[in-house]
């Protein structure tokens, strides 16, 4: 967690290999964040703000497009399931331009469910969503944990995943320190006045 | 100063020096060509300059595949220094060029495959410099410059050979003529003086790019 | 292989975006008939001296018309996120670059298709009796064009004077496509009665091996972020 600007969506980007870092290693899932981005991107999964998606492309050729990039063979029957999942089964052939934010989010989230991943990194996955999409992204991150996939949420907005999380850390000041699990769990505040008595 | 600013001291001496005599001898020495006139004379500047020109872009295209290879800014400051001496003796040798034909052929411009071939490399220079200032981080700067230092040199002797494919299928070249062996050394020699000329340039700028570099690193930590 | 399917599923989304939105492709047809008519209006009805010219002043609408397509070449992705949808997916980085060149191809072959007797009907040549060569030269020109064109493209999409810089890195290196492909093209047309053609062709097809093997070489450090 952090307030805007701290940097988690830069860390995030960086443990998927779109960014390198200007200073020091690292490893993802034991491989080499520099030398081995390949097999890293093959296992991490990452949901951005916007999402990457295609607005003159329907809901099911933008998850084609994704799982097709990512190495899958998947049949027509296997993409509807993966909408109906998300709730977005009626609007399957429609393109995305038609769609709300929060049903643009719901593509993003199936195209991360899709796949095999040994990491789901998720940037602010709650904005703008509406009660029923939060608790399919909390489902989702439910079903990852169940499947021994790692979860790691960006937010600065508390939610029942982040309360739930194993571990809790703050990005300050360039800074990543861990948060008083308790506490976290306490709190239904934004971070906003979480981080003001941390310093 | 540092012993280094010393030799570059004597180097750029010994340059002006060599540069005089060369020129010296050029211009008043030497028999002008029998055919040509005085006019010749202008290659004793024209055809070191050119020389240069394409030997700059070489070291250029080297230090960019070191760069590309050792992520080594060294590298990418030699290349970016080469890279204007040789903007330099590029415009030299066209502007030369255009004022030798003017007389000879009677116009300002020929499609002379070398000719052609030198005013396309100083487009692709122009090129090379002017993708470097779109970058602020110096790392990302050095490897798109590399990228098209690479490209751009890659791309001179195809197109060297296609002009000359372009102009003896519409008109025969001029064929190399004999010259006297007192045109020759003199020739060998301005080349020697321009060569050093580079060579003492080159060391000027490259100290010159290494306290840039260090000023930017400087302001990158605190600004 | 898994590069080849990855760059076809590009090309496969990159063409289906186009053919519903149609944005490049007419923009791009009535651009390079627009140019093609300025060249005849302004060097007048001398028929024979346009036939001459034929071929330089038809590549010459084929590369400012094809500037138009690669700018958009990348373009396209920004309203998704930019290129990093692209990069975010595991496996060879080249599949990226070998896709976008594929659907630049296509589009401007397309577009082709449609100038090639524009450029007959303005220049007063004749194009069927030679239709093969000169598809073929359109081919090779074109695969040229595209080839340097993609990848300077993917280089200079992040600068803010892309539109200016895009220029200025292609056309010295297209220098010895142009060539080739003018020179065949009007030899094509005009009577070529020592066969040079063949030169020029064999030209093109050298230029379009080596910048293709040194684009996709270098293509991922171009890429890096």
């Amino acid at each position: 967690m952090g307030p805007n600007g701290a940097g988690k969506t830069t860390l995030l980007k960086c443990l998927a290999t779109l960014l390198q870092p200007s200073d020091g290693e690292g490893t993802v899932c034991g491989f080499d964040l520099r030398k081995e981005g390949d097999a890293i991107r093959e296992r991490v999964g990452l949901v951005t703000v916007r999402g990457y998606v295609y607005d003159d492309l329907t809901a099911e050729e933008n998850l084609r497009f994704s799982a097709r990039m990512s190495g899958l063979k998947l049949g027509a029957d296997e993409y509807r399931a993966a909408l109906a999942r998300v709730g977005l089964e009626r609007v399957a052939e429609q393109r995305v331009r038609t769609f709300s934010t929060g049903m643009r989010k719901r593509v993003v989230l199936a195209q991360l469910r899709i796949r095999p991943l040994e990491l789901a990194l998720l940037d602010e996955p709650y904005a703008g969503l509406d009660t029923q999409g939060m608790a399919l992204v909390d489902e989702f991150v439910r079903e990852f944990r169940d499947e021994g996939t790692t979860v790691i949420i960006a937010s600065h907005q508390a939610g029942e995943a982040t309360r739930a999380a194993e571990q809790t850390l703050i990005l300050n000041d360039g800074k990543l320190s861990p948060m008083d699990h308790d506490e976290a769990a306490r709190s239904h505040l934004s971070f906003e006045s979480l981080g003001a008595g941390e310093g | 100063m540092t012993s280094k600013s010393g030799l570059a001291n004597v180097i750029g001496i010994a340059a002006l020096a060599l540069f005089l005599v060369g020129s010296f001898v050029g211009l008043f020495v030497v028999p002008a060509d029998g055919m040509q006139g005085d006019i010749q004379r202008l290659m004793y500047v024209h055809v070191p300059a050119a020389w240069l020109a394409f030997m700059s872009f070489f070291v250029v295209f080297l230090m960019s595949v070191l760069y590309l290879i050792q992520r080594d800014l060294r590298w990418d400051r030699v290349a970016q220094s080469s890279a204007e001496i040789g903007v330099v003796f590029t415009v030299l040798t066209l502007a030369l060029g255009s004022m030798w034909g003017k007389p000879t052929w009677g116009v300002w411009w020929t499609w002379d495959p070398r000719l052609t071939t030198t005013a396309i490399m100083l487009a692709i220079y122009v090129g090379y410099l002017a993708i470097r200032s779109f970058a602020d981080d110096p790392d990302k700067r050095a490897r798109w410059a590399a990228i098209v230092g690479i490209i751009g040199f890659a791309n001179v002797p195809i197109v060297y050979l296609s002009v000359i494919w372009w102009r003896t299928l519409h008109q025969p070249p001029s064929s190399p003529r004999s010259v006297s062996p007192e045109i020759l050394w003199t020739l060998m020699f301005n080349l020697a003086a321009f060569t050093v000329i580079y060579v003492y340039l080159m060391m000027r700028r490259i100290r010159l790019a290494k306290l840039e570099g260090e000023l930017e690193q400087r302001m990158a930590y605190h600004g | 292989m898994e590069l080849l399917r990855r760059a076809w599923t590009i090309v496969w989304k990159d063409l289906l975006i186009e053919a519903r939105t149609k944005q490049a492709f007419n923009a791009m047809v009535f651009f390079a008939a627009l140019v093609l008519f300025i060249f005849s209006f302004a060097l007048g009805p001398d028929t024979e001296l346009l036939q001459q010219v034929s071929g330089g002043l038809l590549w010459v609408g084929i590369a400012f018309t094809g500037i138009l397509s690669l700018n958009r070449t990348y373009q396209s992705e920004e309203t998704s996120g930019g290129i990093e949808g692209l990069r975010v997916y595991p496996g060879d980085p080249r599949a990226i670059f070998l896709g976008k060149l594929f659907g630049n191809i296509i589009i401007l072959l397309a577009v082709e298709m449609v100038l090639f007797p524009a450029a007959a009907v303005l220049f007063q040549i004749q194009l069927l009796p030679h239709a093969l060569e000169l598809a073929g030269v359109a081919i090779l020109g074109t695969i040229g064009f595209s080839i340097v064109g993609t990848f300077y493209a993917a280089l200079t999409v992040n600068l803010r004077a892309r539109e200016v810089m895009l220029p200025l890195l292609l056309f010295p290196a297209l220098i010895p496509m142009l060539l080739g492909a003018v020179n065949a093209t009007t030899l094509i047309v005009v009577g070529d009665p020592m066969l040079d053609s063949g030169i020029w062709i064999r030209l093109l097809v050298t230029f379009d091996v080596i910048f293709f093997v040194i684009s996709l070489w270098i293509f991922p450090i171009a890429l890096e972020e």
